[in-house]
């Protein structure tokens, strides 16, 4: 897996980039998650249309950030699910837990207007 | 398993997560190279990834002296993967269900429940060598 990020309108958007799939790879997500919140930066997007596919650990990850980033007063949102991780969400009931929106921009604009934004 | 054994192809990796990625090139670049489909092909990474770690993280408590074997049999109508460990096996019916309410924040837990998911059969038993064996099953044809 491979990350790259941008910041745009005060909401930070990682983009990986791959599998997420475990081994140390995937620190390279977890790390980052948490050195935002360490910054303060607390309005999240994640763009996963570059992810192939992920597992469990992936999940784990993304929730991770998302309880930190939700005690912190800020939020993790998804963006461009491909239609694998979708089924995963899915199947798992994290659907219920993640906001998920088509683009990124849609995402990003969702914190202008959201009350936990 | 139905049809009968056409090929059988193993990876042994010691018991660390950074070889995680070596089992899931291994087993596409297999999956591929006996033109298995691709949605196939991403279902068994994500079920056999799920495996490995488990095996690696459960089962042999990240011992790098320890190993874990990743075995594809192929048949005429599916693919089967036994993924074994050198731990001391765990009882699957006692991991808590990752869709209780209480549960869906976990960051773990949800690895065998995804493998069963998204494969035909799983099961479990205690490999002839020791250890711990986890054996799925795809159908080659999704329906």
């Amino acid at each position: 897996m491979k990350l790259s990020f941008h910041e745009k309108n005060g909401v930070v958007v990682l983009e990986p980039r791959g599998k997420i799939m475990g081994g140390p790879d995937a620190t390279v997500l977890h790390d980052k998650l948490h050195d935002l919140i360490a910054e303060k930066k607390l309005k999240v997007v994640v763009n996963l249309s570059d992810v192939d596919w992920m597992n469990s650990t992936g999940l784990g990850i993304l929730i991770s950030g998302l309880t930190t980033l939700r005690n912190n007063q800020g939020d993790l949102k998804l963006a461009s699910v491909t239609d694998k991780i979708q089924s995963l969400l899915t199947i798992t009931k994290l659907v219920t837990v993640f906001e998920a929106y088509d683009s990124v921009d849609e995402a990003i604009t969702s914190f202008g207007t959201a009350a936990r934004a | 398993m139905s049809g009968a054994s056409r090929d059988s192809i193993q990876l042994v990796i010691p018991s660390e997560p950074g070889r995680i990625a070596d089992a899931d090139e291994f087993l596409e670049t297999t999956l591929r190279s006996h033109g298995v489909p691709e949605a196939v092909v991403s279902d068994m990474a994500i079920a056999a990834t799920e495996l490995v770690n488990n095996a690696i993280v459960h089962g042999n408590k990240r011992d790098a002296t320890k190993t874990v074997s990743l075995t594809l049999q192929f048949t005429e109508k599916d693919v089967v993967i036994r993924v074994v460990d050198q731990g001391d096996g765990f009882d699957p019916d006692k991991v808590p269900d990752p869709l209780a309410q209480e549960n869906l924040l976990r960051e773990v837990g949800r690895g065998i429940f995804i493998a069963r998911s998204l494969m035909d059969d799983v099961r479990y038993e205690r490999d002839p060598g020791g250890g711990m064996a986890v054996i799925v099953r795809k159908s080659l044809n999704p329906t």
